[in-house]
């Protein structure tokens, strides 16, 4: 019997590895919890309970689903603000709120007549949290009359970037607060 | 600054790249989940009598094991009722709350290259059946916080998922077909028996859960063209951390034992602490499922077998006095529009709670079938099984004063045992994962010829247990 069903169950290993297309992992929740016949009818599997350490993608995929299509924006609405914010003291070349970038135009500041910056930001999720925005920093010097590419220092882009994550902030608790 | 943010800002909307990140890593979730339900029962069931209280344990001796009725003369007798009309004795009340909860941990993460992994540890409060006085003021309440199962699995889409831990296995209840208990609390295998004592074995039930849980390690195949398998192995019966050895000796208690004094009374497994003969335990099971013109099937076929430690005499001769526990299952079910139907067939060597069988025992037969509707927030449903099982064993083995095993003949004969049952129920959905439910369920035991109620007079071949069931359950 034993080796019978040894070698069965090698055989359907095997045959398993052919699958390709048909072939798809089954989910915690398509497996029989005997003892929990009892709590039917609940989430199980990864999407079972309550979060209480870690973020809830389920919860998230189902606020996004309530709160998708009508407002237009698919990025955080906050970053969003706040990077249009921070960046206004530039011309704006083009923004995007379904991709999430801005993009701005060559600006020399009043101070500093022989070089100019462009920035490009990025809004990167419906999230509203640290790691949602980057901006890139571009500059350029005006050297013999010809503007050539010269590197930013290092902490320009995540200075912006936290400008707009305190101004992104101030926002939040401004709307929190009505 | 980003701290702040993060500290004090909630988190809102979702992932935009959520198809993209799905493969990526993620950080490992910890979830709480579980389920609370309060049941009024009404149970009607044969030999439902008062006994003596069991004595109470002290330092040298342990409670009295069983809390049947002393037979003195041939007249069952209580504390007040010694010997005079043996009928009247105080039965047990009709009317009884019930209630039990879980709360499950479930621990969910995933690595960079898609491997999911995680953990499942459930917490029970229904450790103790029975009220246990082991010494005034030095016993355990009846509410006791035990773990029902706990497992971790590794699962890749492309070899499938492994668990290990104290789990169900394959055949004995992930991955079977038929089984309809998704009605009232599951009908005749449903919550019935937190309101039924243990007369006459009318309780017990050979469901698939009851297979046990275990410690064991599960392999679970990815589904290809609707197929998908599983195999498990176990080296005993025994869960959970320690030895099982309550002392420095080796004996039965210890859950690794292939061979003690005593072993042949434990075919059927000591129900709390999971002692039984069952070794080396292995179940397989291969499962289809699809759809055809709309009517989603599922079909299931799985083996479980094992082996079983053997008898040791005094005279440390070790006898092999049980058979292999060998049982096939088929399985299927269909469903459409709500309406979900079902049938399953065991059989194979196995006694009426999935134990070895002594030699020379008739193997078991069982049949369950089963429907359910469901139709907006309500599910009504019924299920059927009946059982042929061994009776009274043919053979009762023991020592003689030398010290030799002997095995005697049941002197009554050998007689199949009936067990058949019936459930219907319904519930109705008040909110997501709150339902009330209500349910009937009958169960019964016959035996031709052998009293299975020794409490009352004459021979008690058949006893049955019919309880009603009103509550409510929420799962979380």
């Amino acid at each position: 019997m034993k080796p019978a069903l040894l070698a069965f169950v090698a055989a359907l290993s095997l045959l398993a590895a052919c699958g390709g297309d048909n072939q798809r992992l089954v989910g915690n929740d398509e497996y029989g919890d005997w003892r929990q016949g009892r709590a039917r009818n609940r989430p199980q599997g990864a999407s079972a309970g309550i979060v209480v350490f870690g973020v809830d993608k389920d919860r998230e995929a189902r606020e996004a689903a309530a709160n998708g299509g009508g407002s237009g924006l698919s990025v955080n609405a906050y970053l969003w603000r706040a990077t249009l914010d921070t960046l206004s003291f530039m011309p704006l070349a083009s923004a995007d709120p379904f991709g999430g970038t801005i993009i701005t135009d060559w600006y020399s500041p009043p101070s500093a007549n022989g070089e100019r910056f462009r920035a490009q930001a990025y809004v990167l999720g419906r999230q509203l949290r640290s790691d949602g925005v980057r901006v890139q920093v571009f500059r350029q010097t005006l050297d013999h009359g010809q503007w050539v590419d010269s590197p930013v220092s290092a902490s320009t882009n995540s200075d912006l970037e936290d400008k707009v994550l305190a101004r992104a902030r101030e926002l939040r608790s401004q709307s929190a607060s009505r | 600054m980003r701290k702040i943010l993060l500290g004090t800002t909630a988190v809102v909307g979702a992932a935009l790249l959520a198809p993209a990140v799905a493969e990526a890593q993620e950080a490992p979730t910890v979830r709480i989940g579980g389920f609370f339900r309060a049941y009024y029962g009404n149970t009607q069931q044969s030999g439902r009598n008062s006994t003596v209280p069991s004595g109470l344990a002290n330092n040298t001796s342990p409670a009295d094991g069983n809390l049947r009725q002393a037979i003195v003369a041939g007249t069952p007798t209580t504390e007040t009722n010694v010997g005079t009309n043996p009928g009247h004795v105080g039965r047990l009340s009709k009317n009884d709350f019930s209630t039990d909860a879980e709360v499950h941990v479930f621990v969910n993460g995933k690595t960079a290259n898609g491997l999911s992994y995680g953990a499942v540890i459930e917490i029970a409060f229904n450790q103790q059946e029975g009220r246990n006085i082991v010494q005034q003021r030095a016993s355990t309440g009846k509410t006791t916080a035990s773990i029902d199962e706990m497992y971790a699995f590794v699962a890749s889409p492309m070899w499938g998922q492994i668990r290990f831990g104290d789990e169900d296995g394959p055949v004995g209840g992930l991955m079977n077909s038929g089984v309809i208990t998704n009605f009232g609390t599951g009908g005749i295998y449903g919550d019935r028996e937190s309101f039924v004592s243990r007369q006459a074995n009318v309780r017990t039930t050979t469901s698939p859960g009851s297979l046990g849980d275990n410690t064991k390690i599960i392999y679970l195949s990815p589904q290809f063209f609707g197929f998908d398998f599983g195999a498990s192995f176990a080296f005993n019966y025994n869960e959970g951390e320690d030895t099982g050895c309550p002392s420095n000796q080796s004996s039965g208690w210890c859950d690794s034992s292939y061979a003690f004094t005593g072993a042949a009374s434990f075919g059927v497994a000591a129900a709390g602490p999971n002692m039984s003969v069952r070794r080396n335990e292995y179940q397989g099971a291969l499962r289809w499922r699809g759809s055809l013109a709309g009517v989603g099937l599922s079909v299931t076929g799985g083996y479980v077998g094992s082996g079983a430690a053997k008898e040791l005499s005094p005279l440390n001769v070790q006898r092999s006095v049980f058979q292999p526990l060998g049982v096939w299952q088929v399985g299927a079910q269909a469903s459409a529009y709500g309406l979900t139907v079902g049938a399953q067939y065991e059989h194979g060597a196995s006694n009426f709670f999935w134990g070895n069988l002594l030699k020379g025992d008739r193997p078991m037969d069982q049949f369950f079938a089963g429907a359910s509707y469901t139709v907006g927030p309500f599910t009504i449903g019924g299920n059927y099984l009946i059982q042929t099982v061994e009776g009274a064993s043919r053979t009762t083995f023991g020592y003689n004063a030398a010290g030799v095993l002997t095995a005697t003949p049941n002197a009554g004969g050998a007689a199949l045992m009936r067990r058949l049952g019936y459930g219907i129920g319904a519930n109705y959905r008040l909110a997501p994962g709150l339902d009330i439910v209500a349910e009937y369920s009958s169960y019964t035991v016959a035996e031709r010829g052998r009293d299975l109620d020794p409490s009352n007079p004459g021979v008690q071949d058949r006893n049955t247990a019919k309880v009603f069931i009103l509550g409510t359950r929420l799962a979380f």
